[in-house]
Parts: C-alpha cells; sequence; structure tokens
C-alpha cells in the first residue's frame, strides 16, 4: 500500500520545515544581549558611557571568537528613565530580539517595572539601581544587582555624618523607591549614634522651585542635610539652599553631584558639599581597561555596566548554554576563587572552554553575590567640594 | 502659622509671576490659531539655551540674553509652525495638538543632541535672600532674583498689552482670535497674523523659559517640566484669553505652594490636574471666559 500525501499537506510540510529544524541553523545566529540604559531623562548623563563600556566588553569577545562558537550582537535601547519607557524597551528587546539578559537598568523605578518582564521570561536582568526592594522581589535568580544596596549605603552614609559631628540631619528626598528607606535605615542608625534625625521632605523632581520644601525642613534648624536627589533638582536645592542662607553640612550621593553640576553652580553655592559613591575598584586592573574605553575616569555605573557584560558572556560560556537560563545557572560560578583571575571576558572565554575555572574580579568590585543577587562588598568613597572643585576626602 | 502662609504667598507669586509669561504665548496661539501648542515646551527650552548661550559663550548682559530668548524661540515658532503645524490644521485642531507635542519632543531632542543633558548655568551670581522681619510672627525670605524675574515677566506682559491695543499687528491679532472669517472679509491675511501670532508667543516661551532657567538651571527638560502647570493655567483662566492666562498663572502658582500646607509637597503636580478636572467640570470656559485677547 502506498501512503498518499496530498499536494496541499506536502505544500505546508515543506513551509514548516525551516521553522522545525530551526534550531538546527540557530547555531550560526548571533547571541543577542540587550542594553536598557538611560539615554535620555534624569540619567542622561550616564548611559551613553554605559553602552560603551558593553559595546566594548562585547567586540572584544567577538574579536577572539565570540563565545559557544557564536558571536555576540548588541541591541541597545533607552528607558528614558522613566518606567513606561522602560517597559515598552523590555517588551522589544525580549519578545522582539529574543534577547538573553538585559544589562545596565539604572533608575530604580525602571528596573522594578522591567523585572518581572526579565524573570517572567528567563531572561536575566543585571542592573546598578541602588533601591533595597528590587532583589527582594520573587525573581527566582534573575537579578544580578552591582549597586550596593541602600542598607550598606545607609550604613556609610550615617557613619560619615555622625564621625563629622552631626547632631540634627534633616533629609530633602526626590520621590524615588529608596526615599523612605534610606531616611528610615540612617534614622535609625543616627539614633543609635546619637544624632537626631529632624524629618524627610520628599519632594517632586520635577518642579522648578522647592523653596516651600526648603523652608519645611529648615524649620527644624538642621545642622546636617542629606539630600537624596538627582542632578536636575539637586542643582535647584543646592541654589536655593544658598540663597536661603543655610550654613549647615550637606551630603548627596555623587550620581546627583557630578562635575557637571559643579560647573553649573557658581563656587559660592557648593562650597563645602559632601559627596558618596560606591567606588569602583580603582586598582583593578579591569578598571583600567575601562578608562581605556571611556577615555576619562570612568563613572560607577560604566564600570558597573563593564562588569554586566563580562559576567554575562562568561556565564554563557561556563553553561554552555545560549539562553537566560544558562546566565542564571552560572553567573555566580565565574566568581570561583579557586579559579584563574581573569578581568575580562575574552580571556575567560578561552579559559572556560579549555575546562579550567574563572575568578572574575571586575571594575566595580570583587563581583561576589549573595543569593538573592547583591554584592557581598565594596569600596566607598567620600569627596568634598572646595572652589568648585571636588577633592578625595576619604576611600574606604 | 500667619509667617508661615505669607512665606508661601510669595513663593507662590513668585513662581506665578515665572508661569505668566509662557501662559500667555500658549493662550494666544491658542486664541488665535484654535489649537493647545503642546510645542511650547520645546520653544521655551530653546530660549533658554539660546539665552544661555548669549550669556555665558558670548558675555551678553541678563537683559540682552533675555532678548536672545525671545528672538530666537520666536524665529524657531514661525519656522516650525510653517513647516509642520500649519499643514496639520486643516486635519483639525486635535491632530494639530497631538503633532505640536510630538513636535515639542523633537525640538527637545534636537537640543539634547547639540548641548547633551547635563545643566548648564547663567554666568550670575547666586544672591542671598532678603529677610522681612514679621516680629512674633516670624520672618520671610524673598529672592532678589526672583523678584527681578517677577519684575521682567510684568515688564513683559505690559509690553504686550501695548502691543496688542495700540498697534496694527496687534488689532490684526485680536480680530482674527475675534471672528476669523470677519476678519478675513477685511482683508487680513490670516497666514501673515498667524506668522506674527507664534513669533509672538514663542518668543515669550522662549523668554519664560530663560526666566526659569535663571532661577535653576538650563537642561532640555526646562520646558517640558513648566508646560503642565502652564496648560492648567491657561485652561484655569480660560483658553484664548491673556488676562485669565495672568489669572491663572498665579492662581496655579499660588495653589501649588499652598497645597504643601496640607499634602505631602510630593504631590505639588496634581494641584494642576486638580484644577483642569475643576475648571473642565464646572466651569469649561475658564475664569474669564475665552476670547478676551
Amino acid at each position: 500500500m502506498t501512503i498518499r500525501i496530498p499536494r496541499r499537506t506536502a505544500l505546508l510540510a515543506g513551509l514548516a520545515a525551516p521553522f522545525i529544524t530551526r534550531t538546527g541553523f540557530a547555531q550560526s545566529e548571533t547571541i543577542r544581549i540587550g542594553s536598557l540604559t538611560p539615554q535620555t531623562g534624569a540619567g542622561g548623563p550616564y548611559g551613553p558611557a554605559m553602552v560603551k563600556t558593553i559595546s566594548a566588553v562585547i567586540d572584544d569577545v567577538n574579536a577572539a571568537g565570540g563565545v559557544l562558537g557564536r558571536k555576540i550582537e548588541l541591541i541597545s535601547e533607552d528607558d528614558e528613565t522613566n518606567p513606561d519607557a522602560g517597559v515598552r524597551a523590555a517588551r522589544k528587546l525580549i519578545d522582539v530580539d529574543r534577547v538573553v539578559a538585559i544589562l545596565g537598568t539604572w533608575a530604580s523605578a525602571v528596573t522594578t517595572a522591567v523585572a518581572p518582564l526579565c524573570w517572567e521570561n528567563k531572561v536575566m536582568l543585571f542592573t546598578v539601581s541602588g533601591a533595597d526592594s528590587i532583589t527582594r522581589l520573587p525573581h527566582q535568580g534573575y537579578i544580578i544587582r552591582t549597586q550596593p544596596d541602600t542598607n550598606l549605603q545607609s550604613a556609610r552614609c550615617a557613619d560619615f555624618m555622625l564621625k563629622q559631628g552631626s547632631k540634627k540631619v534633616g533629609f530633602l528626598s526626590a520621590q524615588s523607591p529608596f526615599a523612605v528607606s534610606t531616611y528610615e535605615q540612617q534614622s535609625a542608625l543616627l539614633k543609635a549614634g546619637g544624632a537626631e534625625p529632624v524629618g524627610n521632605v520628599i519632594y517632586d523632581g520635577a518642579k522648578t522651585s522647592f523653596r516651600s520644601e526648603i523652608d519645611q525642613i529648615l524649620k527644624q534648624q538642621p545642622d546636617a542635610l542629606f539630600l537624596n536627589g538627582y542632578q536636575p533638582d539637586l542643582v535647584v536645592l543646592l541654589r536655593e539652599l544658598y540663597r536661603a542662607g543655610y550654613e549647615g553640612r550637606r551630603l548627596t550621593p555623587a550620581y546627583a553631584a557630578n562635575d557637571k553640576l559643579l560647573a553649573a553652580l557658581p563656587p559660592e553655592a557648593v562650597e563645602g558639599l559632601n559627596a558618596y559613591a560606591p567606588s569602583p575598584d580603582i586598582s583593578s586592573p579591569a578598571y583600567k581597561t575601562v578608562q581605556g574605553i571611556v577615555r576619562a575616569n570612568p563613572d560607577p555605573y560604566s564600570c558597573q555596566t563593564f562588569d554586566h557584560a563580562n559576567l554575562a558572556i562568561l556565564a554563557l560560556a561556563k553553561s554552555g548554554i545560549a539562553s537566560g537560563v544558562g546566565i542564571h545557572d552560572a553567573v555566580r560560578s565565574v566568581g570561583n576563587e579557586a579559579g584563574t583571575a581573569i578581568h575580562g571576558a575574552a580571556e575567560g572565554v578561552k579559559l572556560l572552554a579549555s575546562g579550567s575555572d574563572v575568578n572574575y574580579a571586575g571594575a566595580s568590585g570583587p563581583c561576589k553575590f549573595t543569593p538573592i543577587g547583591d554584592i557581598t562588598g565594596c569600596k566607598f568613597r567620600f569627596d568634598v567640594v572646595e572652589k568648585g572643585k571636588s577633592r578625595l576626602l576619604q576611600l574606604s | 502659622m500667619i509667617g508661615e502662609v505669607l512665606q508661601i504667598l510669595v513663593n507662590g507669586l513668585l513662581a506665578g509671576a515665572q508661569l505668566a509669561v509662557p501662559a500667555i504665548g500658549f493662550t494666544t496661539i491658542y486664541a488665535v490659531l484654535r489649537f493647545p501648542n503642546f510645542a511650547l515646551a520645546g520653544h521655551a527650552t530653546i530660549g533658554a539655551y539660546a539665552g544661555v548661550l548669549a550669556n555665558v559663550a558670548w558675555g551678553w548682559p541678563v537683559g540682552a540674553a533675555l532678548l536672545a530668548a525671545f528672538v530666537v524661540a520666536g524665529l524657531v515658532g514661525v519656522a516650525s509652525d510653517t513647516l509642520v503645524l500649519k499643514r496639520l490644521r486643516p486635519s483639525g485642531s486635535l491632530t494639530t495638538a497631538i503633532g505640536a507635542a510630538a513636535l515639542g519632543i523633537v525640538l527637545e531632542n534636537i537640543i539634547r543632541f547639540i548641548f547633551g543633558n547635563d545643566p548648564l548655568g547663567f554666568d550670575v551670581p547666586v544672591l542671598r535672600d532678603w529677610r522681612v522681619s514679621l516680629g512674633t510672627a516670624g520672618g520671610l525670605r524673598i529672592g532678589p532674583q526672583q523678584v527681578q524675574a517677577a519684575a521682567a515677566s510684568i515688564i513683559v506682559m505690559a509690553v504686550l498689552f501695548a502691543f496688542l491695543s495700540f498697534t496694527s499687528s496687534g488689532r490684526m491679532m485680536r480680530a482674527v482670535a475675534d471672528n476669523p472669517t470677519l476678519a478675513a472679509l477685511k482683508g487680513i491675511d490670516a497666514d501673515s497674523v498667524a506668522r506674527r501670532a507664534n513669533f509672538v508667543a514663542m518668543g515669550l516661551a522662549g523668554f519664560g523659559g530663560m526666566l526659569i532657567g535663571l532661577d535653576t538651571s538650563v537642561d532640555p527638560l526646562v520646558g517640558a517640566r513648566v508646560v503642565l502647570p502652564v496648560f492648567a493655567a491657561a485652561v484655569l483662566g480660560g483658553l484664548g484669553s491673556i488676562p485669565g492666562a495672568v489669572a491663572g498663572a498665579f492662581l496655579i502658582g499660588i495653589g501649588e505652594e499652598m497645597s504643601t500646607l496640607v499634602l505631602d509637597p510630593s504631590y505639588r503636580t496634581a494641584v494642576g490636574f486638580v484644577a483642569i478636572l475643576l475648571v473642565l467640570t464646572l466651569r469649561p470656559r475658564g475664569l474669564l471666559g475665552e476670547r478676551a485677547l
């Protein structure tokens, strides 16, 4: 008996063949990695350099032959420092581009919005956001964060202000997922150290004037202020604090008080301003590489995204699986203390292919992670502004 | 408490004076061309950058830089209207409004492309506030630079009223605003009036953008930050009414500051939305009614 195949079935089968055997020629396809960084909005000053370091790592690995026999392709999207835009861009990266990982989300609000898309689709998310809530999401291991959480930051800031001799500390915070948690953590630590937290005024950063907010906090007569804002609103806050005649101490995150902010304000308005930042490991070879990529002293975020790209690629090589699951399974084991010390993915991929273990130490720090995806430690630097220029006060 | 309320009132008046200039621009375009021109945000930003360039790069004094902000934003306004919005107007005011919002985003990003995201400051010293003692009720602080900005706003408003009342261009604009068909019958060239209205309105937006930049700093979002309160002020006063826009600007300015007495300051933006909602529900023509240009 002969089996008759109708022409129509044959036609359909012919059309379907490439899809059924898709895995067959998927080997020659590129592995796609997405970057989702702020090119515009409050984080706009950082996004371009962040993408530059990711792209440099990928170029380097591709030049050395790629990973798992495939080239890596970078797809870059702009999150506009805005959760709405971030989600739209993440959807495109996940659904259309089919990336294995998303690197570099910056604002905590964006990361929080994008994270569920990532873990539901088994796409690895590497972030530089600081809000504690992020790694406490039910992410099943799909989030890795290279930025110290607010606990680590709060402890160092409260300690710094206490050592300066501050007795009454006021807080002015831009609306953000960490505005409240930072205040609560620092309050507890300040109280324990014998100082009094005198209130937390949370403001809308999209306003052009904060005079009433400043009146509200200065009524408490603080001798130190913690300015928990972003660059565009911090410019206005510092100017208005000066106008209001405030003479006390001011501590602010360095991502808000960068050189560009100092250039935009007269020196007298920023004299004595303290800024803190988790510091990249400036003695590490990886940091020197980043310096070469951005041709300047890199900010912490471009160091972190450099590490994101390296960690993602090393994890792909280690697991042998070209997917988010592969990165998820292996990202913690590419920093194996027993392995060969490496500072870039290109050399690591070769070692892993030959069966050796690697110990990646990055530009931002040692890159060792807790079970929920937080780093276990990093250095902090405190700067002071003198005559319009920033000077390192301590690095530890 | 009285001192606190007075302080907030002062803050609100100064903020309102700052809002009034771009709000007049917004309402002027609505009066003459009958659509809400959200591209105002982009023009305010362009004015602020033109002012910074004039003041910092070329060393012009602030007064001359304000003039530069007005002229550059005005010229860009005429160009963008002729190239983009004029073609959309026959499709209705909603289409034009959406087109204008898109145009605003394009302008903002052209600025970003040229100047980057970082804030720029004017070459003017920051002055300490004046202190006024109120005896037992506490004290007031008033920013000299904000008073100067408010004075500049008032001068511009006076010049604008004179322009509308005493010049033939101004009278033509009012005629078109009042009754476009009748104006056309009288031989008034609608295109020419549209160009003049755009120059004046976007010039005002640029002027207002630079005033805000002087008070804070200049970045690509200067305009985007004020467009909601400006729109709220114009709606509140009655779209198309210049005295309405001025009154609306002061009400929004004072309302936003007053809200901090009872609400967390992070809800200040809500004042604008609530004002729009209330006016549209209770008195859609606005406080002073439309077409009082």
